[in-house]
């Protein structure tokens, strides 16, 4: 029978991988360490594999042995103790790498948010299962010849799946152990996701948030401190503090050889926001035309970004050709119109 | 003397200005940033894409809908810039027009959701730390902004798929 190879990829939310999974002279076994029982990925690992899957709670396994590990874990210690030792790391939570092993966690050893349907033979192929018989049983592996029927393969694998699931359920004779560890991995679950939600904000806040206010408020102090700050009040006065003069600021941003250039990662926007917010802060500029200011400095956003965009939607080669001078020339006319809209706006707030 | 001491008091003026603008900025603006973040990651975590997605695709049929309730959704729930990939689920015409309402919608989000698009704060904290300065409540500079947007975004939405639809009888 042909080498199996497994592929396990990301799932959603999830980081790493997709990277290829195989048995070998020393690596025999697919290890569980989710706690009560072993996990379906696993099980489907092993069972697509022809290996043993090894609940790593009850059974110790070394290290050395494994194909992979499988885990559930919210990202700080085990999700970085397996790719230390060099074994393949499966993570069913959708977690990045983190912890205080995370300088041991890459994109080829470890993979998370994986569900059972991230898990596929790396040929394509349907699966021909081989249940893992103990090897003192080795000759009476039960072979099943290639050539069977796709249907019936689709029914062992239901038929597996279903064995796995009761295999789930009966791992755990006790009912009380059981209702325990089932309530500790609903509640872990939870937490997980919370504990996720936390990385992530932080991490955008230390990589995008701290970064710009640190820029901003040094161009802040240069501003203010050097006499900068008048000048441009002076400059930006007569644009900002009558409706017609917004109108003309938005119709400039949107012209289509200005609005591409003026719009990366918003940062002329912001800036101009920041010094517009010190005018109204000193009372230079009423307060009440914040908010058609706030879409006159912006009447270029994403105009950077149109083909990027258009092909995240799936777009086709002639929609990006055709879409990218039609959001151009449609700002032209949108972009004042936006501005109009909150003048007419504007009459119900800071009077 | 005199000159170079005043030289470097103006120098090292311009940092701690800016040094107190940063501690303002942080104290101000992250704490409850980032529980507010958190929570709504969290939020969009349980609720998970697919049914967002479901819910979603009825808004794509109904050219107001397309470009008030669906690009609104992909914005709040996808965040800026995987909120585009929701294009895929509109008409290959329709598709620069629900860029260019999303994309318009990053901005008037951020005073109510600021998640969506928590790496360009600034147009709408820029701004609101003006109003704030003044001793005014934001909520309804944050409330009309996003109001502002969604009339904004239905209009771009219908302009561009226009303009789109005239450019490829060409």
């Amino acid at each position: 029978m042909a080498e199996k190879v497994v592929k396990v990829s990301k799932g959603k939310g999830g980081w790493g991988g997709p990277f290829l999974l195989q048995e070998t002279e020393t690596l025999k076994i697919v290890a569980s360490i989710t706690g009560g029982g072993i996990h379906p990925v696993a099980k489907k690992i092993a069972d697509y594999l022809g290996v043993q899957a090894v609940d790593g709670f009850s059974t110790k396994v070394e290290p050395s042995q494994m194909i992979c590990a499988v885990i559930d874990c919210g990202g700080t210690a085990r999700c970085g103790v397996y790719p230390k030792f060099g074994v393949k790391t499966v993570d069913i939570i959708a977690t990045s790498p983190s912890g205080p092993l995370i300088k041991y966690m890459n994109e080829e050893n470890f993979v998370s948010g994986v569900t059972v349907n991230d898990v596929i033979m790396a040929d394509g192929s349907a699966p021909v299962i081989v249940p893992f018989v103990a090897p003192a049983s080795d000759a009476k592996k039960a072979e099943v010849k290639p050539e069977v029927k796709k249907e019936a393969v689709t029914k062992v694998v239901e038929k597996k799946k279903e064995e796995a699931k009761k295999e789930m359920t009966n791992n755990n004779q006790n009912p009380f152990v059981k209702a325990i560890s089932s309530i500790g991995r609903a509640v872990g679950g939870v937490v997980g996701v919370f504990y996720q939600a936390g990385r992530e904000s932080i991490d955008i806040v230390i990589k995008n948030v701290l970064p710009f206010m640190a820029f901003i408020s040094m161009m802040i102090g240069l501003i203010t401190v050097s006499g900068l700050g008048n000048v441009i009040a002076e400059a930006v006065k007569p644009m900002s503090e009558n409706i017609i003069g917004m109108v003309v600021l938005s119709f400039i941003a949107a012209i289509p050889f200005l609005s591409p250039v003026l719009g990366p990662g918003a940062v002329i926007a912001q800036v101009v926001g920041v010094l517009l917010g010190v005018e109204i802060g000193k009372g230079n500029i009423a307060p009440s035309m914040a908010l058609p200011a706030l879409f006159a400095i912006n009447a270029q956003v994403g105009c950077d970004f149109v083909p990027v965009g258009l092909t995240l939607g799936e777009a086709e080669a002639k929609t990006v050709a055709i879409g990218v001078p039609a959001v151009l020339f449609s700002r032209m006319i949108t972009g004042p119109v936006s501005v109009l809209i909150a003048y007419a706006f504007s009459f119900f707030i800071y009077q | 003397m005199v000159f170079f001491e005043n030289l470097a008091k103006g120098f090292i003026g311009i940092f701690n200005a800016g040094g107190a603008t940063l501690v303002g900025l942080i104290t101000g603006i992250l704490p409850t940033l980032i529980v507010l973040l958190t929570f709504v990651n969290a939020l969009i975590a349980l609720i998970g894409e697919e049914r967002v997605l479901n819910f979603a695709k009825f808004a794509t049929k109904n050219i107001i809908l397309r470009y008030t309730v669906f690009p609104v959704l992909a914005v709040f729930f996808l965040t800026n810039p995987m909120c585009y990939s929701f294009g895929k689920f509109v008409e290959e015409k329709q598709k620069p027009a629900f860029y260019d309402a999303a994309v318009s919608f990053v901005h008037p989000i951020l005073g109510l959701f600021p998640h969506a698009n928590a790496g360009e704060l600034f147009v709408w904290t820029g701004i609101a730390s003006g109003i704030l300065k003044l001793g005014l409540d934001i909520a309804p500079l944050a409330l009309y902004y996003f109001i502002v947007g969604v009339i904004v975004i239905l209009i771009r939405g219908i302009v561009t798929e226009t303009l789109t639809k005239l450019m490829w009888k060409d």
